[in-house]
């Protein structure tokens, strides 16, 4: 069995990975693109080999060179992470057809769940209900979308089919209005995409984004180790996550971790993956999709279950059992995760880049920061704004809420601007401490420049200091004007000056 | 010396007596106000209260970043607000504004034209940047006088992007 792991990602997830590896004893290969030659990836690896130059598609998506790499360097096993080449299943052929072992599910999981259209009709065939739809049916015309719509029922959206970010959309209300609205999220998608496709899909309202850790090994035992809450999101991008949900009851999680278990029985799952729902406000669960790896997200669930995810998936590439069955896993407590990214939450949320002068990260009771970077570390333009996960543990959802607040404000990050500031805005919405939040709060119902009536105060002491950093700034600059204690004039002593640098 | 601190609709006087004796709306403080480590960080204990601020001066005013809420803040001493309220013209802003790149990226969208006319907040260009679709928007009113890139180029930080005028 291997003995050397080589991961095949950089920043947090690259850190994190190799923690659990030197906890069980493997020595780890770092792989680099030029930009990261002083991550701390490479910094704490046992071994660290360059790819190339720093784009993605010149260094961490070479896959051909990665796995070149681990045959030389005599690693056994290649884990993914997340994000890169993690949910491509020709890699993942590459890496077995080298002889070595891939940290992940096997690559027909990975393509069966990557196709939209299989990864439904595979779930709608184990009997799990997915979001009604046309997605992955082809590219129907209007007539054909127009005879499916009262099937599907309103109110349903038109999405396109090569779109994101919510270009080419449109919510249809009724049959009447279907025609004109098709043709706008056609011409719209057309503009964006180069691509008129659209395809239909049930809107769900309210609708939560509920996902189902799983666990799965090589001898056929599934378990779910909970869900997670992932409903603040922002253009589609996670930004906060919980565990558990303050949505879901102790029956619902036991019926929604069996749907997500046979979900990934249905396609012979190994390793460790993740089942997406979407929950209406009744209750009423949709498959949304699956992802065939580690989540970012993970380290909530490692926190309630006490289960170290990343170590069970060495422990099931090495064909090892499951240590645990569904009735061992128990849940304690809350956690919740902050994703804090080099993004300015004042100014639309534009990244930021440039070197970290300092850095001084929360810690205390509860507290958990995976990352990447340290001070003197430059945020390069080349890969994604994730500077760290902020995880906080409490007995309660209460107490998690008061110790990320308390972490939050700790945390200092100096040199590049950072989305701390949502988080401190979101920590104090009453509508996130009351739970009631769903998949549209971020972008519908939040703003930056709301104050809470706690905080009211402090435009005075901002005040006074903007007036005091004021004064200095006149004050140093009058001190430059300020005559000389020398007897000779600043005139004379700078031309003196000038003619010695010569 | 006097200052007038302006947030929004609010307007707090201070008064700076010494390095450690300040008034705010004539209620006298002691102030200790020091930076932190080389970094435009202060740290400010006022009457025993303790607070930590990051903040930068830019084009528009001061930034004070405390407890995760940014004020922006209008400063000024006595002789500028006499200048101000003394000079009877209306505050107009004129000329041109140069619209630059927030970081290195590359220019997927123009959604303007030369000539346009835009809305303080519209979307002038769409820049993509560490995998993510940035809109940089138009800070006021105005005219697209000149565009400086096209659809596809890449760009430097703080290149010229675009002028409003």
């Amino acid at each position: 069995m291997f003995e050397k792991v080589l991961i095949a990602n950089r920043g947090e997830i690259a850190v994190r990975i190799i923690r659990a590896c030197h906890e069980l004893g493997l020595r780890t290969i770092a792989v680099y693109s030029e930009a990261d030659r002083a991550a701390l990836h490479v910094r704490q690896a046992d071994e660290a080999y360059l790819l190339g130059p720093a784009p993605a598609r010149d260094s961490y998506l070479r896959g051909d060179k990665i796995i070149d790499i681990a045959k030389k360097s005599g690693a056994g096993a290649i884990h993914p992470g997340y994000g890169f080449l993690a949910e491509r299943d020709d890699f993942a052929q590459a890496v077995l057809d080298a002889g070595l072992v891939f940290i992940g599910p096997r690559p027909s999981a990975i393509a069966a769940m990557g196709d939209k259209a299989v990864a439904r009709s595979t779930v709608t065939a184990a009997g799990i209900q997915v979001v009604p739809g046309t997605e992955g049916e082809g590219d129907l015309s209007d007539d054909d979308l127009l005879a499916i719509a009262p099937k599907i029922g309103f109110p349903l959206l038109a999405k396109a089919t090569a779109g994101g970010g919510g270009k080419g959309m449109r919510e249809v209300k009724s049959i009447e209005e279907m025609p004109g609205l098709l043709e706008a999220a056609r011409r719209e998608a057309e503009a964006s995409f180069g691509d008129g496709n659209v395809y239909l899909e049930k809107l769900i309202e309210n609708a939560r984004h509920i996902e189902f850790q799983i666990l799965a090994d090589s001898h056929g035992n599934v378990i779910h180790l909970g869900e997670r809450e992932c409903s603040l999101q922002r253009r589609h991008q996670k930004l906060l996550e919980e565990s558990p949900s303050p949505f879901i009851n102790d029956e619902l999680r036991t019926q929604m971790g069996e749907v997500a278990c046979a979900a990934a029985r249905a396609v012979d799952y190994l390793n460790a993956g993740t089942i997406e729902f979407l929950v209406d406000k009744d209750h009423k669960f949709f498959f949304l999709e699956m992802n065939t790896r580690l989540q970012v997200e993970h380290p909530i669930t490692e926190l309630v279950t006490g289960i170290d995810i990343v170590k069970e998936q060495l422990r099931i590439a090495r064909d090892r059992k499951l240590r645990y069955a569904q009735e061992d896993i128990h849940f304690n407590g809350w956690a919740l995760e902050c994703r804090i990214n080099a993004e300015d939450a004042y100014n639309n949320f534009l990244p930021s880049t440039g070197i970290l002068n300092s850095v001084i990260a929360p810690s205390g009771p509860g507290v958990r920061v995976d990352t990447g970077v340290y001070a003197g570390f430059e945020i390069s333009p080349y890969y994604d704004a994730l500077i760290s996960k902020l995880i906080c543990w409490g007995e309660t959802r209460g107490e998690a809420i008061l110790r990320m607040r308390r972490a939050l404000e700790e945390y200092r990050i100096l040199g590049v601007k950072t989305n701390i500031p949502f988080h401190q805005h979101i920590m104090d919405s009453h509508r996130f401490i009351a739970g009631s939040f769903d998949t549209r709060f971020v972008e519908e119902r939040f703003s930056m420049n709301e104050l809470e009536e706690e905080k009211k105060h402090l435009a005075k002491i901002a005040a006074v200091m903007a007036a005091l950093v004021t004064h200095r700034e006149s004050q140093s600059a009058s001190q430059i004007v300020r005559r000389n204690k020398r007897d000779t004039s600043n005139w004379k002593w700078v031309g003196r000056w000038e003619r010695m640098n010569r | 010396m006097k200052y007038f601190a302006t947030i929004g609709d609010k307007q707090f006087e201070v008064e700076i007596k010494s390095d450690q004796q300040i008034d705010v709306d004539n209620q006298q403080l002691t102030a200790d106000f020091q930076s932190v480590g080389d970094q435009p960080v202060y740290s400010l204990i006022l009457d025993g209260d303790s607070y930590e601020a990051s903040i930068y001066t830019t084009e528009t005013g001061i930034q004070v970043l405390l407890q995760g809420q940014l004020f922006e803040v209008q400063v000024e001493d006595e002789r500028q607000q006499r200048l101000r309220q003394s000079s009877s013209a209306p505050q107009t802003r004129s000329g041109d504004v140069h619209i630059k790149a927030p970081m290195p990226g590359v220019v997927i969208d123009i959604p303007v034209e030369e000539g346009q006319e835009v809305a303080r907040g519209d979307d002038v260009i769409i820049l993509e940047s560490m995998k993510m679709q940035n809109e940089i928007k138009a800070p006021r009113d105005g005219t697209v006088n000149r565009l400086r890139v096209k659809t596809g180029e890449s760009v430097d930080q703080n290149q010229i992007l675009l002028i409003l005028s």
